[in-house]
């Protein structure tokens, strides 16, 4: 019980994030690298963007899935440690966008490769609001799911 | 020893496998695996209509989403043979400079961060904030602007809009030389990329590397000399270097930034009033076009029947780039750390360079049309 209230504590102060594009045109990307700057300020609500999923708890995944990443989207996934969860940022992972077309090499949506905790739409959304789901789904659906697992 | 970075990398940004031979510690060689976020948007287009390619055309790449639309623009409007009318040309060049400035600090910020120096890291983005608000104030968007129409720009600006903005490069302006100082003459942050990653001017021409990249090869070539608006109107100078390092690529870049600031307050003083469109009525037939791009040439080939584009290839900055950077600057570089702050000073962007490319490795057929293939 001790042990569980105090892995909430920790999981919950310290966020850390791997941005995976899987075939989008980089917009939503550059507005990731903005939350950096001291205006947003990711790194005082504990949140670490590392790039890095073998030590990822929120997995920022965005494009709509072109053909190189539909096996090895999963597998980036299934690398990630538990407990994590999957925020989709942008239009592109939830429909495809324009690139769902005839012609395109797209399989959006993400949802049917792995599964989505939370989606920001907008092309792009703005970096507060890409900020504000970050902080309203991530640190209590970590904590909840990390006790889960027990 | 062949030491595989990425796709999934903290020092990338985007997918791309760098595939580094080592000799030790010492990298001799790299290939680069492209096709991580290749959409195929040539594909989509044709059948289009150019209202809806226009759209489709600022989703090529989000940092330069700007100058895709306004070369698209400028060819169909070639093919129509109309010209947009000066206040919307002065218009786009304001965008265009705004855009350029904001890709420049954030490809320099990359770079810092790719040498783990935090504090010019998050001084350049800072300053990038300043351009990001002022080109969401004239748009009303940050990143993919919606800005460029067949024939003109969507919004007038007026007197509103150019004093914030104004105030806002004053801004940039005044902490620029203080962040450019550290970078130039800060003893460690010299001494790491002098004479590192280095690319002669010869090879620049062998790999056909463009804009920043090449300039600071010593190639002198930039696009605005022979874009129209520019010759007529304005006045500016191109900055080049000759050492062809990570040093003189990343000062190109930093150089760069006070020459768009003087264009956009050059600008801003001589608009003209006016129409900011002109009706166009849209012809048949073929064109290209080439604009500046913030990482160099972006060229357009259009083929259209009037209405629909029958015909469409894209060439982009970024493919010559990248291809001169694993060619000839990862060739022979100290250690695995130095290879990846090399790579990201050649400014790359992958959303922009999955195109169809055709490479060569002789340098035999360097003059082969980028655009035969179909």
């Amino acid at each position: 019980m001790v042990l569980n209230t105090v892995k909430d504590i920790v999981r919950k102060s310290s966020i850390h994030v791997c941005i995976v594009n899987c075939g989008g045109c980089n917009g939503c990307d550059v507005e990731l690298v903005a939350l950096l700057s001291p205006r947003y300020d990711l790194e005082q609500y504990g949140i670490y963007v590392h790039n890095n999923p073998r030590e990822a708890d929120v997995l920022l995944v965005t494009g709509a899935v072109t053909e190189q990443w539909v096996t090895n989207l999963k597998r980036i996934y299934d690398k990630a440690p538990e407990p994590k969860i999957v925020v989709a940022v942008g239009n592109c992972p939830q429909s495809g966008d324009v690139f769902a077309q005839e012609g395109g090499k797209v399989h959006a949506p993400v949802s049917n490769f792995i599964p989505v905790d939370a989606a920001i739409p907008g092309c792009p959304p703005r970096p507060t609001e890409i900020l504000s789901a970050i902080l309203a789904v991530g640190p209590d659906a970590i904590a909840q799911r990390g006790r889960e697992k027990k | 020893m062949i030491l595989p970075i990425g796709p999934i990398h903290p020092g990338l940004k985007e997918p791309l496998r760098l595939k580094l031979q080592l000799e030790g510690e010492k990298v001799i060689k790299a290939e680069i695996d492209y096709g991580y976020v290749h959409r195929g948007i040539e594909k989509i287009m044709e059948g289009k209509t150019w209202q809806k390619s226009i759209y489709l055309a600022e989703r090529i790449c989000g940092i330069c989403s700007y100058e895709h639309t306004q070369t698209f623009a400028e060819t169909i409007e070639k093919i129509s043979g109309v010209q947009a009318p000066p206040r919307a040309q002065y218009l786009r060049v304001i965008t265009n400079e705004l855009d350029r400035i904001q890709s420049h600090l954030l490809a320099n910020s990359t770079f810092f961060k790719t040498l783990d120096h935090e504090v010019l890291f998050i001084h350049v983005l800072d300053m990038r904030e300043y351009i990001m608000d002022a080109i969401e104030l004239l748009t009303g968007n940050r990143v993919n602007m919606g800005w460029n129409v067949v024939g003109g720009v969507r919004m007038d600006a007026d007197e509103s809009h150019f004093k914030p903005i104004l105030e806002k490069l004053d801004v940039v302006e005044e902490r620029f030389p203080r962040v450019r100082e550290l970078f130039a003459e800060g003893p460690a942050v010299a001494l790491r990329n002098k004479n590192v990653g280095l690319m002669t001017k010869k090879e620049a021409i062998l790999g056909r590397a463009v804009g920043p990249i090449g300039r600071a090869s010593g190639i002198k070539k930039d696009y605005r000399h022979d874009h129209p608006t520019y010759q007529d109107y304005f006045d500016f100078k191109t900055i080049v270097r000759n050492e062809g390092d990570n040093y003189a690529r990343t000062l190109t870049k930093f150089d760069e930034i006070p020459e768009s600031i003087s264009l956009i307050r050059q600008a801003i003083e001589n608009m003209p009033k006016g129409d900011i469109r002109t009706p166009v009525n849209v012809k048949s037939g073929y064109a290209k076009w080439q604009g500046e791009a913030p990482r160099g040439e972006v060229a357009y080939h259009i083929e259209t029947n009037g209405n629909l584009i029958k015909h469409i290839s894209i060439r982009t900055p970024s493919i010559a780039n990248i291809d001169s950077c694993a060619k000839f600057m990862l060739k022979d570089v100290a250690s695995v750390s130095d290879a990846v702050s090399t790579y990201a000073s050649a400014d790359p962007c992958i959303a922009c360079a999955e195109r169809v490319s055709i490479t060569d490795e002789t340098g035999k057929t360097v003059n082969k049309d980028f655009f035969e293939v179909r």
